[in-house]
């Protein structure tokens, strides 16, 4: 409490000048006249009474110049002495600082930067004014892919009328549209946002030029086109002209009027998806494949809320249940099951993909354990300093210096170490975040991924050092402080007494040794998790392909006009000069574009309130598992005679035969696609286990279906080519198309080798690099403070080792014994670090989501064998400096 | 000289205590009251009072208030904080102690 007054009292006298001056006037005149009147009653007349009372007390104007000095010297004067101080004592000793300056910078540089990753990929609040009144609304489901736990729109608009806890509903849903300013043009493929008419006002988003959407644009559908810009749209494809608001532009075939752009700072209501512009829903009939406005089962919509002020989240919750229950019994066949559950964004998204949030915490652990090791290191620093300052304290403690002030002298001259630490460490978390964002995004998905150090991760940096300096130098300021006065002044080494025994620095040392070895063998876990991935392979062929996506909806084909489009294109491609084999699936694999579907398989007893199990599938073509290399391991894939008048037919992959029909022969058997009253289909053939989102995805299972039987309007080609550059393919495929419709617009089409390099490849190689680099980061630290436990100890038994090798002890022995002390250290640390080490390792390969290697024998062994070598080199140096010593001289020094 | 002013001026603080300890007081009210008690021997001026007054603000151990007096005037009236009151036990000790030490050593030498 004193602190916080004293703040203010500070607060109050820089920023308050005139105020605190004003007052302090008032109070002096006041004293003043106080006398004056005392004199008059006395019988002086006002003159003379005032004369007297100047006299009496030196002019108000000195009293106040008194006044203000005191004040100053109090706190300001005091501290800036101190800080004055603390350099000279840096200055002083170099290396000191150098090595405590840097060993923080690693400590905080690998926590700045995590965090700005962390920021980036999850904490970072929404770019809308009081973004903590913003809150997630979503149904409960054990689906795991974003983008499914959404609402149906008439079950929003329920939500939106009915509710009594919030100040406005919005609703969203991204949508690729095809995007032309002018009808001549071909359309380009844009990600766009249908929004509720609310969305902006709500949110609290007032567009730079132009305006939001009117409550009445998103009543009737189809009446109004408008058309809102993001920002980043509007500079890349209107070069930033006002003249824009009014214009016209085309998407999907239907003409649109421009009347706003969003403010810069608004990226849209996700981290990473960037809308280039938002239309309301109104519009969605029209310019969609389907009407969607009145389907209660199509749920495909986010929303968010802003509370009433003044309203919790708990009570939100309480206020959704009594809508959801009544639209449990309104509609019971679409929202029997229905639960919602409110929460905070940050909530929301971590909870949007687990697999995202289990990393960033993984990661947020190791750095955290790197800057533990650092702050030790720089503690050990400071106690050895600690026993070398032990006179000048005793001796400022012996003039009458407080302990509370010697205390605060102590954290300020950590502090600068911090504040040094913090700055370059800002530099190493640079470099953190640019390898991070090096991390390539395989689609032509308007995804960014911004991680940055802005204002957010600045303070982040000052907060980690603020409170590392209490971690690391308050322990040793109380040590340094509270000594025995008359033996410290005695003698010429504060240690030499009994008590001195650097036990601490003992335990500093062992538990650095501990840290490194953990973070050591979690990133060797890892590696080598990914390296066996690699080499396993994902499961199915990456090298002679070419995919590219095609969506004949946008042009507002009919079934049966997309039927015949993508019958045309795979007859055409088959032909094609230099194409061997072409299929079609709805994504192809380790693509973003993967999708979920319901299955129940026959006579499955589903878990009460469960629609269905959710696995992932692919609707895919004839020739599909022959183009990919997956092979068949019984039954058939999909031929050309699988139609829509022949029986439905699937392929699942050995996983989920295993899990569904143990011991049984899994062909023939039936499952209910969707739900428990969805149609039966029957499983034709098994496909071996391949890797389907990520490569190092745990099995999943898994579910193809065939395309004839499926059909849907957005599907992906892939090629084979007979040369091995399979992006020759490019111009050949875009012909082909063209050629049936020369409207059609490509997008993401690369070749299989690119996806598989950016997607497999690289981003478990950044991860990979990250940790290793803190491992590495973990061991130089404890390294650094080895050595200087060793190199400090060394010098403290100069007299010792002096006496005995007068005794004759032989120099090899003296290596010997101080390697020990050295070795028992590193021991004991390697012990306790291989017990938290499994355990960690444990934890990181239990994942639900990903196959982060296994826990096994040679990381252990390679790494605690790494330890102790480094434990022998780092005391090796003073070990043999102690050798060195010449008796004489060490006995003399006394 | 600092030396002196030092002293003098913990011995002004534990006045100052001291004083509020009975009632809160304004500036005047304290003088008058430290020069009646102890007979005249220590006369603060507004010199001394006030940045002690003010400095004791700071660590917080008295609080001023502004407050009105029956003639209409306004002054500021200081009153003891409650870690005040323990930072007035705590001079008190030491004062005593330094008391009975120099008291010791006078009689020693006569």
């Amino acid at each position: 409490m004193p602190w916080i007054k004293r703040l203010t009292v500070l607060y109050r006298r820089v920023f308050r000048r005139a105020e605190v001056d004003k007052e302090l006037d008032a109070e002096v005149a006041a004293y003043f006249e106080i006398l004056v009147e005392r004199y008059m009653a006395q019988g002086m007349s006002r003159e003379e009474a005032q004369r007297t009372a100047r006299i009496k007390c030196d002019g108000p104007e000195q009293i106040k110049q008194q006044v203000r000095q005191a004040q100053m010297g109090a706190t300001i004067e005091a501290t800036l002495k101190d800080v004055h101080y603390a350099a000279r004592m840096l200055r002083k000793n170099p290396g000191f600082a150098a090595v405590a300056i840097f060993s923080l910078a690693i400590g905080l540089g690998a926590t700045s930067g995590i965090y700005s990753i962390a920021d980036a990929l999850l904490l970072r609040p929404l770019p809308v004014p009081k973004a903590s009144s913003v809150i997630a609304i979503s149904p409960v489901t054990d689906q795991v892919l974003p983008g499914l736990n959404a609402i149906s729109y008439p079950d929003y608009v329920i939500l939106r009328d009915h509710n009594r806890t919030f100040q406005g509903l919005v609703g969203a849903a991204y949508s690729f549209l095809g995007f032309a300013p002018d009808r001549e043009r071909l359309p380009k493929m844009k990600y766009g946002m249908f929004v509720s008419g609310n969305f902006f006002q709500v949110l609290g988003v007032e567009p730079t030029i132009g305006r939001g959407f009117r409550s009445e644009e998103d009543l009737s559908v189809g009446r109004d086109n408008v058309v809102v810009l993001s920002h980043d749209f509007w500079v890349s494809e209107y070069d930033g002209q006002r003249s824009a608001i009014g214009e016209t532009m085309w998407l999907n075939g239907i003409e649109f009027t421009i009347i706003g752009v969003t403010p810069e700072s608004f990226t849209g209501i996700d981290q990473f998806l960037r809308p280039a512009f938002y239309l309301p829903f109104a519009l969605s009939p029209r310019v969609g494949t389907a009407d969607n406005l009145n389907q209660r089962q199509v749920r495909w919509l986010t929303v968010k809320g802003r509370l009433n002020p003044h309203v919790g989240i708990a009570q939100a919750q309480g206020d959704i249940d009594a809508i959801t229950s009544e639209l449990q019994r309104t509609y019971p066949k679409t929202d029997g099951n229905l639960r919602m559950k409110v929460e905070s964004e940050l909530q929301f998204q971590a909870e949007f993909a687990p697999p995202r949030t289990a990393f960033i915490i993984m990661l947020g652990v190791l750095a955290f354990c790197v800057l533990l090791v650092a702050c030790t290191n720089v503690a050990g620093l400071l106690l050895s300093r600690s026993t070398a300052r032990a006179r000048e304290m005793a001796v400022r403690l012996a003039i009458g210096a407080g302990r509370v002030s010697l205390i605060r002298q102590l954290l300020i001259e950590n502090l600068l170490i911090a504040i040094g630490g913090g700055a370059v460490g800002l530099g190493i978390a640079y470099a953190a975040v640019r390898l991070f964002t090096s991390i390539p995004l395989p689609s032509d998905l308007p995804l960014k991924f911004s991680a940055q150090l802005d204002g957010r991760v600045m303070l982040f940096a000052a907060c980690a050092s603020i409170l590392s300096t209490f971690l690391f130098g308050l322990a040793p300021a109380l040590i340094t402080t509270r000594q025995d006065l008359v033996s410290a002044l005695k003698a010429t080494d504060a240690v030499s007494s009994k008590t001195g025994k650097p036990w601490g620095r003992n335990l500093l040392v062992a538990g650095q040794m501990a840290l490194s070895l953990v973070l050591l063998v979690v990133s060797a876990v890892l590696v080598q998790g990914f390296r066996a991935d690699l080499i396993r392979g994902p499961g199915f062929r990456t090298d002679h392909l070419f995919v590219m996506s095609l969506n004949p909806s946008l042009l507002r084909y009919t079934d049966a006009q997309t039927k015949q489009f993508y019958k045309h294109l795979l007859d055409k491609a088959r032909l094609a000069p230099d194409v061997k084999s072409a299929a079609l699936a709805s994504a192809a694999p380790i693509t973003i574009g993967a999708t979920q579907i319901g299955m129940v398989p026959e006579g499955y007893q589903l878990e009460r309130g469960q629609e269905a199990i959710t696995i992932f599938d692919n609707v895919v073509s004839d020739g599909y598992f022959d183009i990919m290399g997956i092979p068949i391991i019984q039954g058939r894939g999909f031929v050309e005679s699988d139609q829509l008048n022949t029986p439905t037919v699937a392929v699942v992959n050995e996983q989920l035969a295993h899990h569904y029909w143990p011991n049984q022969n899994p062909i023939g058997k039936r499952f209910h696609l969707r739900n428990e009253t969805g149609e039966l289909i029957e499983i034709v053939g098994i496909a071996k286990t391949t890797k389907y989102l990520s490569i190092s995805e745990l099995p999943l299972d898994f579910v193809y279906l065939p395309f004839a039987q499926n059909q849907q309007p957005q599907m992906t080609l892939i090629a084979e080519s007979e040369s091995p550059a399979a992006t020759s393919l490019a111009p050949v495929l875009r012909q082909v198309v063209q050629e049936i419709d020369r409207d059609m617009a490509v997008f993401d089409a690369r070749s299989m080798q690119d996806i598989y390099i950016n997607r497999a490849v690289k981003t478990p190689t950044v991860i990979a690099e990250i940790v290793s680099t803190l491992g590495v980061m973990g061991l130089t630290l404890a390294v650094v403070g080895l050595y200087g436990l060793a190199a400090y100890s060394v010098s403290r038994r100069t007299r010792e080792i002096g006496i005995r090798m007068a005794l004759g002890a032989n120099p090899l022995s003296v290596i010997k014994m101080v390697l020990k002390q050295g070795l028992v250290l590193g021991l004991a640390g390697v012990a306790v670090g291989l017990l938290l080490g499994f355990f960690a390792c444990r934890a990181i390969t239990s994942g639900t989501f990903f196959n982060f290697g296994h826990v096994s024998v040679l990381p252990f062994a390679a790494v605690s064998l790494l330890l102790i070598l480094t434990t022998i080199g780092a005391s090796y140096l003073p070990a043999r400096r102690a050798s060195r010593i010449d008796p004489l001289r060490a006995l003399r020094e006394e | 000289m600092t030396k002196q002013a030092e002293l003098l001026q913990g011995t002004l603080d534990l006045l100052i205590l001291r004083t509020l300890e009975l009632r809160p007081l304004h500036g005047v009210g304290i003088s008058d009251r430290i020069e009646q008690v102890t007979r005249g021997v220590f006369a603060v001026g507004p010199g001394s009072l006030f940045p002690a007054l003010h400095r004791l603000a700071e660590e917080g151990w008295i609080e001023g208030q502004w407050t009105e007096l029956e003639n209409k005037r306004r002054v500021k009236v200081y009153a003891l904080t409650k870690t005040g009151r323990t930072r007035l036990a705590v001079e008190k000790r030491n004062w005593e102690k330094v008391f009975t030490a120099m008291n010791r050593v006078l009689a020693e030498e006569s």
